[in-house]
């Protein structure tokens, strides 16, 4: 069997994947094209329980032996596809939690320690009141 | 606000007063020491107090921490910084070194950890070195003199670090982990740790070898106590520094 065009693909899917870790994406670009995927992931998903046996046909041509083992491919790809994409939004929002969470802590901070030190102000400072 | 009874804010002004209003003025005045500390309770105020001996200008950033620290730093004359929610230890370096670069006065910068293994005394000779003029930065290394108080399977470890990692070799630095830097304000100014987590030592380190800052090493002694043994970097954890570092290389915009 010839095994080339499998290989081809699933050759390119990995690159790809390596790309998109290292390019700077354009956002908008980046969810339109998701957004495809995901469509034809729906159809094809529907195309394939309607008519199981073009699986097969499909993964002939392919060369892949069964329908299974081609789909089998193409969720590995999708899997990492998957990963790598929630790995880069996790690391997107823990910057941005990042720099929210030291923003308020340094303003919060500046307002406590005035506060604190400052000896202009009165001794009864404004404590939260819980019982003290 | 935080809970803390009100006499214990106004112990915290009294000695607060001293070093800033009245008393005489510190030769160290210029220098702000930044303590991230995370669950550090049982020891803060301490460390905090005897450091403010010699420095009476130090920030502590409580990383979120789910224990009383907050409470502790208050009872001292030390700045209070807290994060919200508990960020990593780089991240509270980040958020001290600029709340101490908005101070007044401000023109040396130490990173000091919480758990009392460092030595004022360490300071002292560091900033000593940087206010000759000669160098930005100035790290503490454990190793320049053999002194023998680093467990021999953490010196393996951290000389092997020290020795793999590029950036430390074009530095020659001979201890790319040590917690004890101090850096004048044009680099506190331009480091920007991004690296939450543990991986900021070796993100500084790096920073240093691509920025044009002169880096020098001093040696300097690590109290190795029961609790800063405890509570300190297990080196199974330097797999996750590993991981995180080239991860950050890879994944960089």
């Amino acid at each position: 069997m010839n095994y080339f065009w499998i290989q081809l693909v699933l050759i390119v899917g990995a690159v790809s994947l390596a790309f998109m870790f290292i390019r700077r994406w354009d956002r908008a670009n980046t969810r339109a094209w998701k957004r495809i995927a995901f469509s034809v992931f729906v159809i094809a998903n529907i195309y394939a329980i309607l008519r199981p046996s073009d699986v097969t046909w499909v993964a002939h041509k392919f060369g892949v032996g069964r329908g299974t083992d081609l789909v089998l491919y193409v969720m590995v790809l999708a899997m990492g596809f998957l990963t790598l994409n929630t790995f880069l939004r996790f690391r997107s929002l823990e910057k941005k939690l990042t720099d929210l969470a030291r923003t308020v802590a340094i303003n919060e901070g500046s307002r406590l320690n005035e506060e604190r030190f400052d000896l202009d102000l009165p001794v009864s400072v404004p404590v939260k009141s819980n019982g003290a | 606000m935080t809970v803390s009874p009100p006499d214990i804010q106004i112990a915290a002004r009294e000695r607060a007063r001293h070093p800033e209003h009245g008393a005489p003025v510190s030769q160290y005045d210029d220098v702000w020491l930044v303590i991230p500390a995370y669950n550090e309770g049982q020891v803060i105020a301490d460390v905090v107090e005897g450091a403010r001996k010699t420095f009476p200008n130090i920030v502590v950033v409580d990383d979120g921490s789910a224990d009383d620290s907050a409470k502790h730093i208050m009872s001292t004359g030390a700045h209070l910084v807290r994060h919200p929610v508990n960020l990593g230890q780089g991240a509270a370096l980040q958020t001290g070194l600029a709340y101490a670069l908005a101070q007044n006065g401000a023109q040396y910068f130490a990173t000091f950890d919480a758990d009392g293994q460092h030595q004022t005394a360490d300071v002292e000779k560091m900033v000593a070195l940087l206010r000759t003029g000669e160098v930005d930065v100035v790290l503490g290394s454990r190793f320049i003199e053999q002194n023998g108080q680093v467990p021999w399977i953490k010196r393996v470890v951290l000389r092997t670090a020290a020795t793999v990692s590029p950036t430390a070799r074009k530095l020659k630095l001979t201890d790319s982990h040590n917690g004890l830097r101090v850096l004048n304000r044009e680099a506190a100014g331009r480091l920007r740790i991004t690296m939450n987590g543990m991986a900021h030592a070796s993100e500084i380190v790096s920073f240093l070898a691509g920025a044009d800052l002169r880096v020098a090493e001093l040696p300097v002694d690590i109290l190795y106590t029961d609790y800063s043994r405890a509570k300190g970097q297990s080196l199974i954890n330097g797999v996750n520094i590993i991981f995180d570092i080239s991860l950050r290389e890879r994944g960089r915009r």
